[in-house]
């Protein structure tokens, strides 16, 4: 019993950080209804990113992940710029194989530079438990990581639905014609938004770094993740990414305990293929691009 | 000219186009005889990836179904040659026939639920699906976990044999591809991709052409996964399940030209030249690969058969049904 | 160049692949006017204002706008410069509310200093839009669409209003309620306004000068109390009768 209960609450607070590896994916998915696969390639570049940086600038985790943000941003440009804007008007398979060849790409540069090897951020919470009873245990970096997806995901669902750049990536996304009659140049409007979606993806690498640890290949699996949370949650919808992440988190470690832990991450696909199925449109209801 | 004659100078240039397909096919045939080991080797490997990205090709390129989860049929292949010689001491033959026999069927279950799916859903749906597959088989007692299995009775085949069998394997797909695309299968599968919202109508009908490709694919992926591994002495989860068949087939496939049936050929022959000559940049291989797809996506979306057709009007295989037919 | 004209359209020519669809279509619409298009459905008129807008891409021809070529621009540039169309079929942004599609209409940085006082002037100009003001798009009547459509378009604070077929599919009283608001804003503000329509006498009374548009080729142009409406119609429907 006390497994269990463990189990869930554990699978609550990883939620947390599951919903921070989707909501860029699913940000993209809203506005540009482009599923980007090379998602998790770039959430673990900026992993990378960031243990350069902390290793070049004197071990200052927090300057290390400004200068990542930075940096993801220019990636943002040149993807979006280069790349994306320049095949998403021709369908959706030619940018999904686009960005299938960016995944593939990324992370076999990874791989060229850093090989196989596992790499973990030093994360000063390490050990460090909120809750210590019989019952549970609730470590704080799980805590932490919790709390900085609510104030992203949070943040973004404001910046989305409050203020003059939300509202035009808003138009931009539910009808690209009548937007650019609005003066909003629909393509600079996509860049902006790969560059949130990046920026968001980089808080997403250093909660993974410093909770997880990654290899060069791992942006693959954390895609499949992103792309469970954001079905659950519904494609498109920033704050469904947190219940998508939830249930995901949940159904995995419950998975855990029920079957060993070995195949947790197998029950978290099958769950993820079975709320496919069912819903496609996601548990909250409708989609936003038609 | 008059229509009789343009008539008869087309039959003259299908009557060309047989002759040299033929006359081709039985030159491949007779390679083990005047071509050297290393020639052979890269047949047997422009053969299987031929008709890898073939089937890719009907897939993604003919009925909508962008999958990027076929390396899981690889995989089944793969280890239903190591599980039926190895373990039970079947021979090639048994395997073979297994291995269609499993592949059918969990393309059949599969199907269910990835058939709700549409578009990148599919997609995603499909990855899932191999993956799935992997963790099942990284956790399989029976397949001796992650550790793989050995696939030693392999050895003894000849390497001629495995050549003709990948010249054949590569042939029968070209020619399944395009006799599904001359048949009534293939019309509906033509206006559903000019089409879409006129084809749902008959919608029954489409789910029913889509699967059916959906099996054939499957099974020729796995038939060529059992092929690929008698040449390879070891079988992994993680290289046998491993998204790089789906690179390889999404290149060939893209490259060559997406949507016809000349693109996977010239697709495949590049791809396994270019692998080769990669062999010698260890670990720039993919990021090559994906950087020239990238490119072509971006510059000739329709891939080198494309251009060639655009430019030249040129087809080996003309798929659309002349007038009298 | 005339120095009364906001914009000319000269010999522009549109096909899509083998079909041609505009034949050297020439307008001019001088400053301060109500300007009809008059056309069958499937005689251009989409087709034109689409070129105008740079939506597709003229293939040969020029369209000025105060002195300035903005042929073929990127739509957003040629928005940014004064154009501002309600587009037919009232395309709004179904997602949002209201306030929110006008907000979005002053996106343009010139547009967003007056937002204020533009909002009263098309809450003034469209009641029925202030009492909607926090409902989702979607959940807005024929008419109020169209009005919202309308109201957006002056949110960016044009030089030339374009209206795509305001009286597509509403009914006759409501059409007359928003033509005559339409004639307020020409009259109090000064605003170039073009009218693009499928009815006659409507567009003729309206406006100052009219363009007949027929398959593709402007049959008939000039000042609107000039053109004789049976003429008009003759040329408008001569076609489907005799052809």
């Amino acid at each position: 019993m006390e497994l269990f209960v463990q189990s869930l609450v554990s699978g609550i607070l990883l939620g947390g950080l599951y919903a921070a590896i989707g909501v860029g994916l699913s940000l993209v998915f809203g506005i540009m209804g482009l599923t980007n696969i090379a998602h998790g390639s770039l959430l673990i570049l900026s992993s990378f990113f960031i243990m350069i940086f902390v290793q070049a600038f004197g071990g200052s985790i927090i300057l290390a992940f400004a200068i990542t943000i930075v940096l993801m941003i220019a990636v943002g440009v040149l993807l979006q710029g280069f790349l994306i804007n320049r095949v998403i008007s021709k369908g959706a398979e030619p940018a999904l194989l686009v960005t299938f060849g960016v995944a593939i790409i990324i992370w076999n540069i990874l791989e060229f530079f850093f090989g196989a090897n596992f790499f973990r951020l030093s994360n000063p919470l390490t050990g460090i438990n909120v809750v210590s009873t019989r019952w549970m245990i609730i470590p704080a970096t799980a805590l932490f990581n919790l709390g900085i997806s609510t104030v992203v995901i949070l943040a973004l669902h404001f910046v989305i639905q409050k203020t003059l750049f939300g509202r035009a990536i808003r138009a931009a996304a539910g009808n690209v014609n009548a937007a650019e009659l609005m003066g909003i140049n629909t393509s600079r409007t996509y860049i902006y938004a790969m560059c949130l979606a990046l920026a968001t993806s980089s808080v997403g690498g250093l909660l993974v770094g410093q909770t997880f640890g990654f290899f060069s290949f791992s942006g693959m699996g954390y895609l499949i993740i992103a792309f469970g949370v954001v079905v659950i949650g519904g494609m498109g919808s920033i704050l469904g990414t947190f219940l998508g992440g939830i249930i995901l988190g949940v159904a995995q470690l419950l998975g855990g305990y029920f079957f060993g832990p070995g195949v947790q991450t197998l029950v978290g696909y099958l769950t993820l293929l079975v709320l496919l199925t069912l819903r496609p449109q996601g548990l909250l209801g409708n989609m936003t691009r038609k | 000219m008059t229509h009789k004659h343009v008539l008869s100078s087309a039959y003259k240039l299908i009557g060309i186009k047989s002759g040299v397909i033929v006359a081709a096919i039985i030159a491949l045939a007779l390679l083990p005889l005047y071509g050297s080991a290393h020639a052979i080797n890269v047949g047997i490997l422009v053969f299987s990836y031929l008709a890898l990205g073939q089937m890719w090709n009907l897939l993604a390129g003919y009925s909508g179904l962008v999958s990027l989860g076929h390396q899981a049929f690889i995989g089944i292949g793969a280890y239903t040659l190591a599980v039926v010689t190895v373990s039970y001491g079947g021979g090639f033959f048994m395997s073979f026939l297994i291995s269609i026999v499993i592949a059918v069927l969990f393309s059949l279950v599969i199907s269910f639920p990835i058939f709700k799916l549409s578009g990148v859903y599919f997609t995603i749906g499909t990855w899932i699906v191999s993956e799935s597959v992997l963790m099942f088989f990284r956790n399989w007692r029976f397949v001796n976990f992650d550790a793989g299995m050995n696939i030693t009775r392999a050895f003894r085949i000849p390497q001629e044999n495995l050549y003709l069998g990948a010249l054949a394997l590569g042939i029968v797909s070209v020619a399944l591809v395009y006799f599904i695309l001359r048949s009534k299968m293939g019309l509906s599968l033509m206006a559903m991709r000019d089409n879409p919202a006129a084809a749902e109508v008959r919608g029954v009908h489409l789910y029913k052409t889509k699967l059916i490709c959906f099996l054939i694919a499957s099974t020729f992926i796995t038939i060529t996964g059992v092929l690929l591994y008698m040449n390879i002495a070891f079988v992994m989860p993680g290289p046998a399940f491993g998204i790089d068949w789906a690179v390889s087939m999404v290149f060939i496939v893209v490259i060559g030209g997406i949507g016809t049936i000349e693109g996977p050929i010239i697709g495949a022959a590049i791809y396994v030249f270019l692998r080769q000559f990669l062999f010698n940049f260890p670990g720039m291989s993919l990021i090559i690969l994906g950087s020239i797809a990238v490119i072509v996506i971006l510059v000739a979306p329709k891939g080198i058969m494309g251009a060639i057709h655009g430019k030249f009007g040129f087809e080996l295989f003309s798929v659309r049904r002349k007038m009298e037919d | 160049m005339n120095e009364n004209m906001l914009m000319t359209i000269e010999n522009l020519n549109v096909s899509y692949g083998d079909f041609q669809a505009l034949y050297d279509v020439s307008m001019q619409f001088p400053k301060g006017a109500i300007v009809s298009i008059i056309g069958a459905n499937g005689a251009g008129k989409s087709t034109l204002l689409n070129a105008v807008l740079g939506i597709n891409k003229p293939h040969s021809g020029k369209v000025t706008f105060q002195g300035q070529d903005i042929t073929g621009k990127r739509t957003s540039t040629i928005v940014s410069k004064g154009v501002s169309l309600s587009p037919e079929g009232s395309s709004v942004f179904e997602d949002m509310t209201v306030y929110e599609n006008l907000v979005v209409g002053a996106f343009l940085p010139s547009a967003r200093k007056k937002k204020k006082e533009r909002m009263e002037y098309v809450y003034k100009l469209f009641p029925a839009l202030k009492e909607k003001a926090s409902q989702r798009a979607t959940f807005l009547s024929g008419g109020q669409r169209q009005m919202l459509a309308i109201a957006r378009a002056l949110m960016s604070d044009p030089k030339l209003l374009i209206c795509d077929e305001i009286s597509l599919g509403l009914a006759p009283v409501v059409v007359g309620d928003i033509y005559n608001s339409i004639l307020e804003v020409n009259e109090k503000m000064g605003l170039t306004i073009v009218l693009v329509e499928q009815e006659v006498k409507r567009s003729l009374d309206y406006s100052d000068i009219s363009y007949v548009l027929v398959k593709g080729s402007v049959v008939m142009g000039g000042p609107s109390d000039e053109l004789d409406e049976a003429a008009v119609k003759d040329a408008y429907f001569g076609i489907n009768q005799f052809a």
